[in-house]
This record gives structure tokens, C-alpha cells and sequence, in this order.
């Protein structure tokens, strides 16, 4: 079944829920921190432990982008909506698997019902279309959650 | 800090060239064959005349009936291998040593095709001037045997030339030519009919005078020829090289469009209408109308250019038609020494390939990339042929058919034989089969089997010619590919791996996928991305659903490199990326269907893939599942690359699917 689906960032993604790491964290440090960051939105779901397990388990899967960009994400039987994170590294973390610096990364974390993977490959690709160098750059030089939404919303 | 790399552009791309298969209709298909099959209405009247006299009219038109019956033999082949020659049947039914004898009669037919091809239409050629040169006050007398050993020595040369420098046989160049031949048959009918009707039309006699030549070792056994039922089958197995040129309906099936078997029988009726039309006519024509004295004389080695000149006409006319006669004749025989080298050259790459022939015959062209080897052997051969015939298409004639006829009787053996294995899928039977049990006896089969076998063994009495050179050179090459294969063993026990004994497979470099664009024309494009050899399911579903005509299917697998630098990569192929493009090769084939394989080098096999169907404007992308990941991480991976590497929106959605057994995943990329 085809299905064409668009969900706004700014409708899934909270200026509380972006966040700013100084200096240069690892990258299971920086998973942790989203995280621990966007689970206040699924505490009454699913377990802090279960939510980590799920999302380090899909990581290993996963690439950084040659764009400096980094998408860890999860789909959950548990959750009913959309759920998301956002963390900007200015000083980045470096990958060595591919050898790429990474200074923004976003936690995705979708049902894991079929009616809601068409809107989640349309996130995946939103993702990674938007967040450019040139936009992580200039999002990096803000140090607000709000403008950096707004930034998001502009963009997308 | 050090900027980020950006997405890899591709540091070359390699294009399988050799697999760029293009799937022609019925129509060429069939005029590829009569290139071949058909020449023989040029010489088989002359030479079967010479043979047993004027009944030769109802042994041709005989053999062209009986060709419908192999031609069906063929098709049922066909129907089971997709490469269902010769060799390919008989190696499944009767194992690798009576392939090997089969496909050395084979190639005697193919040694011998060249030669009396070239060396008729050289007689056609010296026939004309005989003609013309007169008329424009030229008094030079044309040494008819030596003129058409110079023409077919050049011929030879310059297709072997040709074929070393890998210009592929082309159907459309076949086709047009086919074209003509059949205006100016059509014509020369008609006219002929038209003679006829003025003159007055008897039937040739039905009357055997074998020449002292023609009985062969039959001589001997005086008794046998009393037996009317004996010298039929002598009369018959002398006009049996009119047949000739069969095999290149198999060759010529793995090009042949979807629906591939609907398409050859296609091919097949049209093949048998030309050649009993054609051929067959046109000899019985042509003893009716030239005065019986001047066949057996002045026009026994240009029969047809004789028709011309003797109907009903003013002279010049029919100068006029004997001029497109000899260019019609011309074009045909000079194509069929090239079907020869060609077709030759492809069985000995095919034997080649299951390591019967020493890999030092399939030492590629460091600039063309042919076989060259084979190739000069082959031509080389034909060019010894042709002196050693000094211009005499009798002796060429008598040294024919021994190469039809036993391959023929071994294909047609391997096919009664393969009945009995039930399970082998086929989409065509031979017609005048009674079911027992699972199999479907071939009553049909095994009459023509019967026929085929009474005229190869009394061909083996009478032709001496044949019979000699035949069995000598059949036993020569078999002892080469008995040797090949003997090397070839000690040489895979020497080395684990031995690479070369792999098929060869032309691979052109371009810089940028950029560089093929061009080449994908049609108005649908569909990214297949492929990896292993033995997970071709989603390949197989495209090809089974995509429209040949309307859509592209580029066949991507994508070299992995890991980390970020690709330019230590030697761009060469590897054996597993070569078991996976001849795998797709073959289902191509399998199916008809063009499909352009390529392989570039890459980081990321996702990128690789979203930046193909970027750069080609593909509709779809079709994947197979991975094993390890599983249909939906591919998506994820896919959507991603996609939406890194779009830069705009795309004038039509993009639909990724995931294929696996019975399971299809489809969603749009945006």
C-alpha cells in the first residue's frame, strides 16, 4: 500500500527538546543525552532502560551522514505519535567508523505501526535534506532552542 | 577542524557492455537465420543437380519441408535453455564427451559454411561480369574459379578483420538485407510465374541419375541402390546442405524479445515459409525454366542469376535482374560467412566457458577485447578451406552436410532422451506426443529422429568427401577440446581459483554515471540495485512486469569501499561480482527484456543507489531484502541518502519497493 504522508518537524520537534553539548562528547554520550532528554515524553510508555536498549540496538545499524549529520531512531510498539530530540554539538563528535564530524543529531522515535512508516521514511528524508552543513553551521551559532525551532520550521 | 566530506561522486563507473542486451523482434530474428539458412537457394539447386540430376527440384523443396520439422526440434530446445544449442542439449542429455563429438561436427558445418558462401557469391559476382562485361565492350575473360577464390579469400579477411575488431552482427543490417533479397525474390517469382504461364510449365522428372561421384562407396553395393527407398534418401541427403544454418536459430533466441518463445515460433513459421518459398520455389522455378542442357552447364554454379537471364523478357530486363539478383545473392552469402565466423566464434566461447577449450583460446584483445585467437583459427581455417577448394563449390558441396547432419542427429537424440526427465520445464513440445505416466512420449520426434539418421548414415556411404573431412576434422577438434579440457584440469588443480576459466565479460569505464544518460532513452527508468547472485527476485518480478519498449532497467551493484577514499580502487571485477552480472545476464535473456548493468564504487551502497536514481530519473527502485537488515532498515538507509542527495523536487514520485518471496514493501520516496 502506497501512502504519501508529510508530518511538520515543528510539529514533533519542542524548543525544550533541543539541546546544546559543549565540547566534544562521544557519540553513545550523545545517544545517552537525547535520550535522557526526550524520554519525560514517553515515561508513562516505556521504560527508560527499554527505550535506550531499543535505540542503541537500531544504532548499530546506523550511519553518520557525510553531511555531519546524525539521525539515531527507534520504532516503538508502545507510542502512538511521533517523538523527537534534538541535540547541536558545536564543537562535534567524531565518528571514527566513517571518519565524519557530527555536529547535530536528532532522535526520531516513530510507532511501530505499519499506518505510520510512510510518514517515518518521510522524516528520515526530510531529516537529512535539511539539516546541511551550511544549516547545522548556522544553527550551531545560536544557543536557543526557540530560534533554533524556528529555524527548523522555516526551513523545512 | 577539517570540513566534512560531502557525498562521494562516483570515481568511475563500469558499464557491462557485452550485457547491454537488446531484444529484437521476430521479424529480425528471422532474418538473421535466412541470412544464414537462406543463401543456400544460391548453390544447394546447382549442387544437387550435379549430384543426381534433374529430380534435384523435389529433393530441395523435400529438405525445406523437413526443415520445418527441425525447426520445430529447435524450438523445443529453445523452449528448455535459454542457450539451447547444440552443445547445451546434448551435453544435458548424453553427458560431456558426446557434446563434444556434436559440437566438432558443429563446427565442421561452420568451417564449411564460410567457405562455400563466400566462394558462391564469388561465382554469382564472375557470373555477372560474364554478362556485363561484354555489353560495355570490355573483352576480359573472367577465370570464373579464380576470381571467386580471390572474392571469397577477401571476404573472409575483411570479416575476419571485422570480427577481431568485436563489430557485432547486426539484426538490423540483416534485416534490410533480408528486405531486398526478399523484393527481388518476390520479383524474380513473379516473372518466372509469369514465364511459366507463356511457356508453358512442366514438372521436373522424377528421375535419380547419380554421377559416379555421388555414389560414393555405394559403388560397391550395387544391390542397395536397386532398393528405391535407398536412393531417395541419397538424392535427399545430397540437398541436404540447403539446410543448413539452423543452429543460429538458437543462438539468436537469447536475443530474441518478450514473448521469447511466442517470438521464435514467430521466427521459426517465417523461417520455413521463406526457405520452402524461397529456396524451394525458386529451384523448382528455375529447372523449369532454363533449358535443362544450359543448367548442368553454363549456370549450374549461378542457378538463380541463369533464372534471371532466361525468362521472358527484353535483355536488357533481364541483365537489370540479374544484376539485383547477384547483389541480393551477394549481401545474403556474404552475410552468412559472417554468421559463420561469428557463430563459430560464440560456440567456442561457449564450449570455452565450461573449460573444453584451453584458456589460451580466450585471450582477450588488449584493444578490442574479441577473442581473437578463436577467431583467427576459425578464419584461418575457412581462408585453407577456400584454396584448398580452388574455387570448386561441388567439392565444397560434397564436404557440406556431414556437419548438419550429425549435429542435427545428436540434437535431436539428446531431445527424445531429455523427455524422460519430466521436470525440466518447457514451455513447448515438439507436436504427435502420447502421454505414459509423467512423460510425453515423442512419437514425432522420433519419426523425424528415424529420417534424420537414415540420411546421416546414407550421406556417410555416398559422400565421401564429407565423410572423410568430416570425421577427420570432427576427431581433430575433438582431440583438441579433449587436450583443453585435460589442461585445463591439471591447470584448477594447480590454482585454487582459477579465474580465467570464468566468463569473459567486457566492461566499458566511464568517468561519471553522467556518461550513460544518454544511453537510457525510454520514457520509464527502473533502479534494480543487486548484490547477491542468488537473490535475484526482485530482478526477476521487474522483468516479468516491466514493458520493454517503455522502460529502462538499469541493474546496479554497487562496489563497497570502506572508509571515504575510493581511489586505490583497481576497477577491475571481481569473481563474485562476475557470477552476479552473468547471473543477471542470463535472466535477461530468460526473459528479453534490455536491461543495462552497471557497477560503481562507493562508500555507501544507499547513496550509491539514491544518486543513480537521482541522476537517471528513475520511477522506481527496486530492491531485493537483505538478509542482514531486513526490508525496512533498507527503506530507512534509502530514504535517508535520498533526502541528503535531493536537491529539488522531482517531477514524478519516486517509489521504493522491497521484493522478496511473495512479499512486496512499496513506499514513495519524498
Amino acid at each position: 500500500m502506497i501512502r504519501k504522508e508529510e508530518v511538520p518537524l515543528g510539529s514533533i520537534l519542542r524548543s525544550d527538546f533541543v539541546f546544546f553539548m559543549e565540547g566534544s562528547p562521544a557519540k553513545e554520550e550523545v545517544v545517552r543525552a537525547l535520550v535522557d532528554g526526550l524520554y519525560p515524553q514517553v515515561k508513562d510508555l516505556i521504560s527508560a532502560k527499554a527505550l535506550l536498549e531499543k535505540v542503541t540496538e537500531v544504532e548499530k545499524l546506523n550511519n553518520v551522514l557525510p553531511t555531519g549529520f546524525y539521525i539515531p531512531h527507534a520504532k516503538l510498539a508502545e507510542i502512538n505519535g511521533f517523538h523527537a530530540a534534538l541535540a547541536v554539538i558545536p564543537g562535534g563528535f567524531f565518528d571514527p567508523k566513517s571518519g565524519i564530524t557530527v555536529k547535530a543529531s536528532f532522535l526520531l522515535l516513530t510507532p511501530n505501526k505499519p499506518i505510520f512508516f510512510q510518514r517515518h521514511l518521510n522524516m528520515l528524508s526530510k531529516l537529512s535534506r535539511l539539516f546541511q552543513p551550511a544549516f547545522i553551521d548556522s544553527i550551531s551559532a545560536m544557543r536557543d532552542g526557540a530560534r533554533v525551532l524556528a529555524a527548523v520550521s522555516k526551513a523545512e | 577542524m577539517p570540513a566534512n566530506p560531502q557525498p562521494q561522486k562516483f570515481k568511475q563507473v563500469l558499464v557491462l557492455s557485452t550485457a547491454m542486451l537488446s531484444f529484437i523482434s521476430f521479424w529480425k530474428a528471422a532474418s538473421v537465420v535466412l541470412c544464414d539458412m537462406g543463401s543456400s537457394a544460391f548453390y544447394a539447386g546447382g549442387i544437387a543437380m550435379n549430384a543426381f540430376g534433374p529430380a534435384f527440384p523435389w529433393f530441395v523443396l523435400a529438405v525445406m519441408v523437413f526443415s520445418g520439422l527441425m525447426l520445430m526440434v529447435y524450438v523445443e530446445s529453445c523452449a528448455m535453455f535459454v542457450r539451447g544449442g547444440v552443445y547445451k542439449v546434448v551435453n544435458e542429455a548424453m553427458g560431456h564427451s558426446m557434446a563434444k563429438i556434436s559440437v566438432s561436427a558443429l563446427m565442421f558445418d561452420y568451417m564449411v559454411t564460410g567457405p562455400i558462401s563466400s566462394v558462391v557469391a564469388g561465382l554469382y559476382v564472375s557470373g555477372l561480369l560474364y554478362t556485363v562485361l561484354p555489353l560495355l565492350h570490355i573483352q576480359w575473360h573472367v577465370p570464373h574459379k579464380l576470381f571467386a577464390v580471390l572474392f571469397a579469400v577477401t571476404v573472409t579477411a575483411y570479416f575476419w578483420r571485422e570480427n577481431i575488431k568485436g563489430v557485432e552482427e547486426s539484426s538490423d543490417k540483416n534485416f534490410k538485407i533480408m528486405g531486398f533479397v526478399t523484393v527481388v525474390g518476390a520479383a524474380l517469382i513473379l516473372w518466372a510465374l509469369a514465364t511459366a504461364y507463356a511457356r508453358g510449365f512442366k514438372l521436373p522428372p522424377f528421375e535419380l541419375q547419380f554421377s559416379e561421384g555421388a555414389l560414393g562407396w555405394m559403388t560397391h553395393f550395387p544391390y542397395l541402390r536397386t532398393i528405391g527407398l535407398v536412393g531417395i534418401f541419397m538424392a535427399f541427403g545430397h540437398s541436404i546442405l540447403a539446410m543448413s544454418g539452423l543452429e543460429t536459430l538458437a543462438q539468436v533466441y537469447r536475443e530474441i524479445e518478450d514473448p521469447k518463445i511466442k517470438n521464435l515460433k514467430k521466427a521459426a513459421f517465417l523461417v520455413f515459409v521463406f526457405c520452402v518459398v524461397f529456396t524451394g520455389g525458386l529451384t523448382f522455378l528455375a529447372s523449369s525454366i532454363i533449358p535443362p542442357d544450359l543448367i548442368g552447364t553454363k549456370y549450374l554454379d549461378n542457378l538463380l542469376s541463369g533464372l534471371a537471364l532466361e525468362l521472358s523478357g527484353p535483355y536488357w530486363a533481364r541483365v537489370l535482374l540479374q544484376c539485383f539478383v547477384v547483389a541480393s545473392g551477394s549481401l545474403m552469402l556474404v552475410g552468412a560467412v559472417n554468421t559463420s565466423m561469428v557463430g563459430s566464434n560464440g560456440v567456442l566461447n561457449r564450449v570455452a566457458e565450461d573449460g573444453i577449450l584451453h584458456d589460451w583460446f580466450r585471450h582477450l584483445h588488449k584493444k578490442y577485447g574479441t577473442t581473437y585467437r578463436m577467431i583467427n583459427m576459425v578464419a584461418l581455417t575457412q581462408i585453407g578451406i577456400i584454396l584448398l577448394s580452388g574455387g570448386d563449390i561441388y567439392l565444397l558441396g560434397e564436404a557440406y552436410a556431414f556437419g548438419v547432419l550429425w549435429s542435427l542427429v545428436f540434437k535431436t537424440a539428446s531431445l527424445i532422451l531429455l523427455r524422460f526427465k519430466p521436470d525440466l520445464p518447457r514451455d513447448w513440445l515438439f507436436p504427435v506426443n502420447v502421454k505414459v505416466g509423467k512423460t510425453q512420449f515423442p512419437v514425432g520426434m522420433a519419426v523425424t529422429f528415424v529420417i534424420l539418421l537414415t540420411a546421416a548414415l546414407v550421406n556417410m556411404m555416398t559422400k565421401k568427401v564429407a565423410t572423410v573431412s568430416g570425421l577427420a576434422f570432427t576427431a581433430v577438434f575433438f582431440a583438441l577440446f579433449q587436450v583443453s579440457e585435460h589442461l585445463n584440469r591439471k591447470k584448477s588443480r594447480l590454482y585454487a581459483q582459477d579465474e580465467e576459466a570464468e566468463e569473459k565479460l567486457n566492461l566499458r569505464r566511464e568517468a561519471d554515471i553522467s556518461a550513460i544518460l544518454p544511453e537510457l532513452d525510454k520514457p520509464r527508468k527502473i533502479l534494480v540495485p543487486v548484490r547477491n547472485p542468488n537473490n535475484l527476485v526482485h530482478l526477476r518480478s521487474v522483468l516479468e512486469t516491466a514493458d520493454d519498449d517503455t522502460t529502462d532497467i538499469i541493474v546496479l551493484s554497487a562496489k563497497i569501499s570502506k572508509g571515504l577514499q575510493l581511489e586505490g580502487e583497481s576497477g577491475e571485477i571481481m569473481p563474485e561480482e562476475r557470477d552476479l552480472f552473468t547471473e543477471v545476464v542470463l535472466l535477461a535473456e530468460k526473459y528479453g527484456k534490455t536491461v543495462k548493468p552497471v557497477q560503481v564504487f562507493s562508500n555507501d551502497p544507499f547513496y550509491s543507489i539514491a544518486q543513480v536514481a537521482l541522476a537517471a530519473g528513475a520511477e522506481e527502485v527496486v530492491m531485493g531484502v537483505s538478509g542482514s537488515t531486513g526490508a525496512e532498515v533498507q527503506l530507512e538507509r534509502l530514504a535517508i541518502a535520498w533526502g541528503m542527495l535531493k536537491k529539488s523536487e522531482t517531477p514524478r514520485p519516486v517509489t521504493a519497493k522491497v521484493v522478496w518471496d511473495g512479499r512486496v514493501l512499496s513506499y514513495k520516496l519524498s
